[in-house]
């Protein structure tokens, strides 16, 4: 982005290439997987298909919405995948106790929203790693989730519970959730003082500082704002099925941070959008999908992913090292 | 440039996926099969010496009161709940038992054997366990035997040694022919099916699964295999699995086989929510609970597991016959009460006899 800022004689086409390069990337790829596979069985595009891929994978898109913003400003949290378990399991036990739903769908998040501002003020203000804390954070939840259900499943959810399942005008609601955020985060991110601060943090610090801007306060923020997405997508997660798993799902960290990482956002902080982490969550749902079209093996979804995730982080490097 | 190298990744990795797709049910492992005959004839078993452990010294129990204890890998839960009825049933029904369970509140492998130890200690004639892990639990077992006491396993097995008799739920093959004649009954013979299992590597379901295509070769030759998928034990990935094949076969997907109690009733969450109900038939391994849902709604008409009262029953019935001495090294059968005369097999396993069927007939009566 910093490229095209300083060369005012580039192109307008240029300009917008080099700023949202990765962006144009992802969309093309699932523009092409859908042609492709689509060529091959034409099922694939029915509306079931269509909408299947974007329903299925929208809490994960809004996780890594907060995700994003969270690397952006050079942390990490791998400890979202245990943090969305946790929340539907707390928002399953309420819907079946009797609560109003909107507790059920309420706490949960708020619950989420605290854990990771404390999981922030550590990392803001003793200045561990958010790596390690969030590690711990992990453990915490991951054992204590174990530890409080035995295991059990929570079923019998009540009807009026499943706002996944909800489909207003025809459209799955986790797929306005996954839209209407995206939008919002990125005109957050883009016009308001503190989303700019989250990149001034993200890409130097003292600098921030210098700039009047309180870093330890952003990061907290920061923290606290990922805490609400984890709790939205939590709860998307907790109400799409009739079952509530009461294991944190595996792996679900990693696809979220993949999504940020492929989506745009440099693993180094200061860059991305948030709209390129929602593109490469629908890319992975669609790979997920189209694998089974092909009747390939779901291995060679991780396997793709990790190949993209080096191919994506080494441009990144690359770019930075021509940029400085 | 990033933009060739990202395309040439994807296309390169679906690309060299699609040729390593076989014809054969996937997923199922290479080893021998062995399905059983299409009528309800129970297979024969292979002669294989006794490979069990024996007690040292133990004392004349013949038809005198013992004192059992039960040590599932963990209580509080509806499955070994289950067993521990089975157990009382069946003391309840011999008289001459005073059987009680104890055990770790999770399951862990060195709180049970604590609570093993304990209980050689306060001195019991019978163990009954469900190992949490065979090789760990192996010493503290030895170590009963060592001190007279029958010990006798089920659910979960030890090494042979450590124990004198397992009571195993269910064959590979027999499962096998349940899922498949259930499929077979309610998708039709020719029924084009597809499986949503765990990992293609999965011990236990990739030999269900090699033996389910042997059965469904020699019994159903008409159903047409169409797909395995792999969900993990993940229950969003199993719904979005077994949607992506709904999406994809559109009509000429009649059956969904869940080889995991995660799988199972996501298949049929899928089903349910893709409006498929009755037009898709789910068959799969699964606890009742789950499945209660589906099944009230006669969108799953039949569950297929083992009966875990039944199974502490016959656990508690070969304990009782290896105290009289009844049941000895070398034999064939041993009588359990009302479930018959069980077989042995494996040298030193009792088989409990084909897997059980909840339906919407049976399935209320069971928690678990």
């Amino acid at each position: 982005m910093t490229a095209a800022v300083l060369s005012p004689g580039r192109s307008n086409l240029h300009r917008f290439l080099s700023g949202y390069g990765q962006e144009i990337v992802v969309l093309l790829a699932i523009v092409a997987l859908f042609v492709v596979v689509g060529a091959t069985n034409h099922r694939f595009l029915s509306n079931t298909n269509i909408n299947s891929i974007f329903a299925g994978n929208a809490y994960i898109a809004i996780a890594a919405i907060g995700m994003s913003m969270v690397i952006m400003a050079g942390h990490i949290d791998v400890s979202v995948g245990a943090l969305i378990g946790v929340i539907a399991t707390i928002a399953g036990t309420l819907a079946v106790s009797d609560y109003p739903i909107w507790v059920a769908w309420l706490v949960p998040i708020l619950f989420a929203i605290m854990v990771n501002a404390g999981v922030g003020t550590l990392v803001a203000y003793t200045r561990i790693p958010s790596i390690v804390v969030t590690l711990g954070m992990l453990s915490i939840l991951k054992g204590g989730l174990i530890s409080a259900t035995a295991g059990e499943w929570i079923s019998n959810l009540p009807p009026e519970f499943m706002i996944a399942q909800m489909r207003p005008f025809g459209i799955p609601s986790a797929v306005w959730f996954m839209v209407a955020l995206t939008i919002l985060a990125a005109l957050f991110l883009r016009y308001t003082d503190f989303g700019r601060s989250i990149y001034a943090v993200g890409g130097n610090m003292e600098a921030a500082r210098a700039a009047g801007i309180n870093p330890e306060r952003t990061v907290i923020g920061v923290f606290a704002l990922h805490g609400l997405f984890a709790g939205i997508a939590g709860i998307l997660f907790a109400t799409q099925l009739q079952v509530i798993q009461s294991t944190v799902p595996p792996n679900l960290e990693l696809t979220i941070i993949t999504a940020s990482v492929i989506g745009g956002v440099s693993i180094l902080g200061g860059t991305g959008t948030v709209i390129g982490s929602t593109l490469a969550a629908i890319l992975f749902a669609c790979i997920g999908s189209a694998l089974i079209f092909l009747n390939v093996s779901a291995y060679w979804l991780r396997a793709v992913l990790g190949l993209m995730i080096l191919a994506t982080v080494l441009a990144d490097m690359i770019r930075r090292r021509r940029d400085t | 440039m990033k933009k060739l190298t990202l395309a040439a990744i994807v296309g390169l990795g679906l690309m060299s996926g699609s040729a390593l797709a076989a014809s054969a049910w996937t997923g199922g492992d290479d080893q021998p099969t062995s399905p059983l005959a299409c009528d309800a004839t129970p297979a024969a078993a292979a002669a294989k010496p006794y490979d069990g452990g024996v007690p040292t010294n133990a004392p004349d129990r013949k038809g005198k009161k013992i004192t059992v204890v039960d040590v599932p890998k963990l209580i509080g839960i509806g499955y070994f709940n289950a067993t521990s009825k089975g157990i009382a049933d069946a003391a309840k029904e011999l008289g001459n038992v005073d059987a009680k369970t104890d055990g770790p509140t999770k399951a862990n492998i060195d709180d049970q054997i604590t609570f093993i130890d304990n209980y050689i200690t306060s001195g019991v004639d019978g163990i009954l366990f469900a190992a949490n892990d065979p090789v760990a639990i192996a010493p503290v077992l030895k170590k009963a035997l060592s001190k007279g006491i029958n010990v006798v396993g089920y659910d979960a097995n030890s090494t042979p040694d450590a124990r004198q008799w397992f009571v195993n739920q269910a064959q590979f093959n027999g499962i096998a022919k349940a899922l498949v004649d259930n499929m077979a009954k309610e998708a039709g013979e020719d029924a084009g099916v597809a499986i949503v299992t765990s990992t293609f590597t999965t011990p236990n379901q990739a030999r269900w699964i090699a033996e389910m295509a042997a059965y469904a070769e020699k019994c159903h030759p008409k159903m047409k295999w169409l797909e395995t998928v792999e969900a993990q034990e993940d229950n969003n990935l199993s719904f979005n699995q077994a949607t992506t094949l709904i999406n994809k076969y559109g009509d000429d997907l009649k059956g969904i086989f869940g080889m995991t109690s995660v799988a199972t009733p996501a298949s049929a969450e899928a089903v349910t929510q893709a409006g498929k109900c009755g037009k898709i038939a789910v068959v799969g391994l699964a606890t009742p609970n789950a499945m209660k849902p589906y099944v009230a709604k006669d969108c799953v008409k039949s569950v297929v597991l083992w009966n875990p009262v039944d199974l502490g029953y016959a656990a508690m019935m070969v304990l009782r016959a290896v105290a009289d001495g009844t049941l000895q090294p070398g034999a064939t059968t041993v009588k359990a009460g009302k479930l018959g005369d069980l077989q042995v097999i494996n040298g030193s396993e009792i088989l409990l006899g084909a897997p059980y069927t909840f339906t919407k007939d049976n399935i209320g009566q069971f928690d678990f």
